[in-house]
């Protein structure tokens, strides 16, 4: 056999891992009705917090809790437990991804992404 | 129609001229282009063509300074000014401003790439006409990016010269009814994020090093178009080394800003900005290695593969310019630019260029109209029928399908490479550099592929990326050691046994040793990672070992080898330094004794936040913290951090003082910056991942007493503290009470936890007294609270105790992060060998 074929063969079975391992990856974006349903798997959830609850941070009693309500896209409203220290930024955040799962009626999140206006962005400001 | 209102006070000459020269810019590029490609048949075109090349240098130097000049001179009456840059601003940050919005940076790439072209034209003799006709092509494409002109209703670009009152987002602006604006107006300003050295040099590395891979790129397609594969090797062998060195110190310098100045909490996150600058550096490493070896072998080997890799890198540059700039990323990334609206052309940009590089492929005359008439089709219906994700589709398969015909034809009249000699395997290596880009960027590209299939993949995690790429990377170090001792053509192997046995124990003692330093045992890490890890420490350290042998013995002798055993040796520190910094950082985790009030978490475990009260000194990791106070200077707010350690006296003794500080800027939100403290085998990381910016000794009075009503070991918070009401006790028992007297002293014994677990007492008593209350009240003074006891009772057992803060006793505090990167300084040592071996190879060639 040539020996590009065999480098060929390898190309390939490299090929098929990487589109598997992408495939096979559980999270996805998602909305709080499909992580409730599948409460094992992880989800990255999108949306706009609630600004009409309240947003619970004492550091005091634990710096890595942060409390707050996220509204999805689809308009659904739950509890997040972020368990980490409140963004500095997050009053100000528009859209955030929290990732983590459901556990009963809350989020139980480990990490957040926040898109904020004008941050590492030119987007215009102009309010 | 309002009515016109005459502005005073603004340049318009300024814009004025800057379209003109945009025009000129795009015009002059467009021609050069087309005259050069005529010049290939008819050379009389050829100084027509060198003409316009040199008007699109000018043109391209005078926007730059132009713009530069505009923003010196605060002209806000300008979008772009206006946007990037302040009065107030240093003027040390005039050229960050100037490459701070996506029109900037897009200048700036067009500005390297004119100047390699005014630097290359004159070398390329009979090559000249299509290989700069290429590099026109690209010019002429990238200028419309900052036209800003019309088209009908299709907007081309995004042009630096637009007037505030003529920007669809800002021309309603009240401020601009006022035709005096310009007396008041300043401008936003650069984020404070950006405004260190870093974004001074940064950018412009990382541009260089996108627009040097053009050199190869189209030096490639001049090969492909004309069958000649041997001539352009020379040149583009320097210019893909070049590319190497200086988009690799771009990258890297990006790693270090990350690392020194930006929160990400270490120098590499894999986010889809870094992944769309390392994919072309990895595939122009690829490139380069196959160069030199076709270079050897007369450009009879691997001729697919050379062509295939130097105009993939450029392609790829292209790809990664969509990604991070058409606003596809969306969610994924944190720092991608925002959509200016150039999706389509963005896309057009890369389509055309893929056409390019598949048709130069086609050795059949047939085939190339085939597939240039089938994409040409497929694209007109895509924009007139729609389905477009479909056509997209069959498009790339078309491509696909195209290439690898191809393929069979360069393959044909080629024999197969000995399995050891040198270039068989550094075909082999330049192939994993390759496959490893691939695998990146393909998980880069989630988000399109969700686009294109209608998933909803979420982006995968950087521990999926390691496991990707630590296996790819244990063959490509193996191969980077054993590769430099193999010989062209067919290595004899009887002679180098003792060597390689010799380098393959030194190389395991050397890892069994790091091993045991860098301790994996109480990783979290999975077996499997772990055990992958010490594998690749191994073949990195193999690596290291093998070319610092061959540094120092072989080439001694031939000179000519020594830049790629020290450059070899410095990309395997590198990442090695890369590995163990990573693998094995390890957050310092604050201690708190049982009784501390954390310890009522049920996660503890997992903490990592650190909360300092100002003052107070809290145990974290090895180390005694203390945050001393916080100082204001402009928009940054510094806080003052302590690291003290315990001798075995038990004396506290002050290592070292971090500022860790928080950017607080009105327009663009709060960035926490880290301090660092370095060590020679490890750096100690320090950000703040909340604080009060506000001073906060406002207020003095006590706070309006509440009451709270409870038993005894109920819990009240404090705004500092938990308060617990932990006992009663009374002079006499309520029955003496009833039967004798009318005297009664009860004590309530009420608990306070501070932040630190310190514990904190206080007796306020309720006295009666002939048939008289007397409630007295006590006070914890350290921590503000002052407690009365308004009514007890007795049917209920319960309490009422009101309860009042002075809030000037309560405390400042932060809440911070701290991490320890072992072996850090292995990376930048790498780092700083690498680009030296590649800069001698550089030197020793144009000395040649």
């Amino acid at each position: 056999m040539k020996k590009v074929y065999i480098i060929a063969l390898a190309v390939i079975a490299i090929g098929i891992g990487v589109i598997m391992t992408s495939l096979k990856s559980t999270a996805t974006y998602s909305d709080f009705k499909e992580a409730t349903a599948s409460p094992d798997k992880e989800f990255h959830i999108v949306g706009k917090k609630s600004n009409a609850d309240e947003q619970v941070y004492n550091p005091m009693v634990n710096p890595d809790e942060f409390t707050f309500y996220l509204i999805d896209q689809i308009g659904e409203k739950r509890k997040v437990i972020l368990h980490k220290s409140k963004p500095q930024d997050f009053d100000k955040s528009e859209q955030i991804v929290v990732i983590g799962k459901m556990n009963g009626d809350t989020f139980e999140a480990h990490d957040i992404l926040m898109k904020c206006p004008s941050k590492y962005n030119d987007a215009p400001n102009n309010k | 129609m309002p009515e016109k209102i005459l502005y005073q006070g603004e340049h318009l000459w300024a814009g004025n001229l800057g379209f003109l020269l945009t025009a000129v810019l795009f015009a002059s590029a467009l021609l050069s282009c087309v005259s050069y490609l005529l010049s290939d048949k008819h050379p009389s075109y050829l100084s027509v063509a060198r003409i316009f090349l040199v008007t699109h240098f000018i043109a391209a130097v005078s926007i730059f300074a132009l713009i530069l000049f505009m923003i010196a001179n605060h002209y806000f009456e300008y979008q772009y000014v206006w946007q990037h840059s302040n009065k107030s601003m240093n003027m040390q940050f005039l050229l960050s401003c100037l490459w701070e919005g996506q029109e900037g940076s897009f200048l700036l790439w067009i500005f390297w790439q004119a100047l390699i072209s005014l630097v290359i034209y004159r070398k390329l003799g009979t090559m000249e006409p299509i290989t700069m006709g290429v590099m026109m092509m690209v010019q002429a494409f990238l200028s419309t990016m900052i036209l800003g002109t019309y088209v009908g209703d299709v907007k081309l670009g995004s042009s630096l010269f637009l007037l505030m009152r003529e920007h669809k987002d800002f021309m309603n602006m009240p401020f601009l009814q006022n035709s005096n604006y310009l007396q008041t107006l300043d401008g936003r300003g650069l984020n404070p994020l950006l405004a260190n050295y870093w974004m001074t040099f940064h950018p412009p590395a990382l541009f260089l090093g996108f627009a040097s891979t053009l050199v190869p790129f189209a030096m490639a397609i001049y090969g492909l178009v004309k069958n000649d594969y041997q001539s352009w090797l020379k040149i583009g062998n320097r210019w893909a080394f070049f590319s190497v060195m200086i988009l690799g110190i771009g990258i890297l310098m990006g790693g270090a800003w990350a690392y020194e100045a930006l929160s990400f909490g270490g120098f590499w996150a894999w986010d889809p900005v870094e992944n769309s600058s390392l994919v072309p550096w990895l595939i122009m490493v690829a490139a380069s290695h196959s160069i030199v070896i076709n270079l050897k072998n007369k450009g009879k080997s691997g001729i697919f593969a050379t062509h295939f890799y130097s105009v993939s890198a450029f392609i790829l540059v292209l790809y990664s310019t969509f990604l991070t700039r058409s606003g596809i990323l969306g969610n994924a990334s944190v720092h991608a630019f925002t959509d200016l609206g150039m999706q389509g052309q963005l896309f057009l940009f890369i389509t055309f260029f893929i056409m390019l590089v598949v048709w130069a492929f086609q050795k059949n005359k047939l085939l190339k109209i085939v597939y240039i008439a089938s994409s040409a089709l497929f694209l007109a219906l895509a924009i007139i029928i729609g389905y477009k994700k479909i056509f997209l589709l069959v498009w790339s398969g078309v491509s696909v399908v195209s290439l690898v015909i191809s393929y069979q034809k360069y393959y044909q009249n080629q024999k197969e490479e000995n399995s050891s000699s040198k270039e068989f395997w550094i075909f082999i290596g330049a192939m994993l550099f390759f496959i490893a880009s691939m695998i990146i960027i393909y998980f880069t590209s989630i988000p399109v592929i969700n686009k294109l299939f209608g998933f909803n993949k979420a982006p995968i995690s950087p521990l999926d990326y390691n496991r990707w790429m630590v296996p790819v990377s244990v063959f490509i170090f193996l191969i980077i050691g054993f590769s430099q001792y193999l010989k062209y053509k067919k290595t004899d192997f009887s002679k180098l046994k003792k060597v390689l046995l010799i380098q393959f124990i030194i190389t395991l003692l050397l890892t069994s040793a790091l091993v045991f330093i860098v301790y994996y045992k109480d990783s979290t890490a999975t077996t499997i990672d772990k055990l992958s890890y010490c594998v690749l420490i191994f073949s990195t350290i193999y690596a290291v070992a093998a070319n610092v042998n061959y540094w120092l013995n072989t080439s001694k002798k031939n000179k000519y080898t020594l830049p790629a055993a020290v450059a070899h040796s410095g990309f395997a520190l590198l990442i090695l330094g890369a590995l163990i910094s990573t693998s094995r950082k390890t957050a310092i985790k604050p201690f708190t004794e049982s009784t501390g009030v954390s310890s009522l978490s049920k996660d503890f475990d997992k903490r990592k936040s650190i909360l300092l009260t100002q003052g107070d000194t809290v145990k974290a990791g090895h180390y005694f913290l203390v945050y001393n106070k916080k100082e204001r200077e402009g928009q940054t707010v510094y806080f003052k951090v302590d690291y003290f350690s315990e001798t075995k006296s038990g004396q506290k003794k002050l290592e070292f003082t971090l500022y860790p500080k928080v950017q607080d800027s009105p327009t663009m939100g709060k960035a926490a910056d880290p301090d660092t403290k370095h060590f020679l085998f490890y750096d100690i990381y320090t950000h703040i991942t909340y604080a009060d910016l506000n001073d906060t000794e406002k207020t003095t009075e006590d706070t309006e007493p509440t009451n709270y009503k409870g038993h005894v070991k109920d819990t009240i918070f404090a705004q500092n503290a938990i308060v617990i009401i932990d006992s009663v006790y009374a002079n006499k028992t309520y029955k003496e009470f009833e039967k004798n007297t009318n005297d009664l002293e009860i004590t309530i014994v009420m608990k306070a936890v501070d932040v630190s677990g310190r514990i904190y007492k206080a007796h306020p008593k309720y006295v009666i007294k002939d048939n008289t209350v007397f409630p007295t009240t006590a006070v914890i003074d350290e921590l503000g609270l002052k407690f009365t006891v308004w009514k007890l009772y007795p049917a209920s057992e319960e309490i009422e105790i009101a309860m009042s803060e002075n809030t000037k006793k309560k405390k400042d505090f932060i809440v911070m992060e701290a991490s320890i990167f072992p072996m850090i300084n292995l990376l930048w040592l790498g780092c700083a060998i690498m680009t030296i071996g590649l800069l001698m190879f550089l030197i020793q060639k144009v000395r040649k």
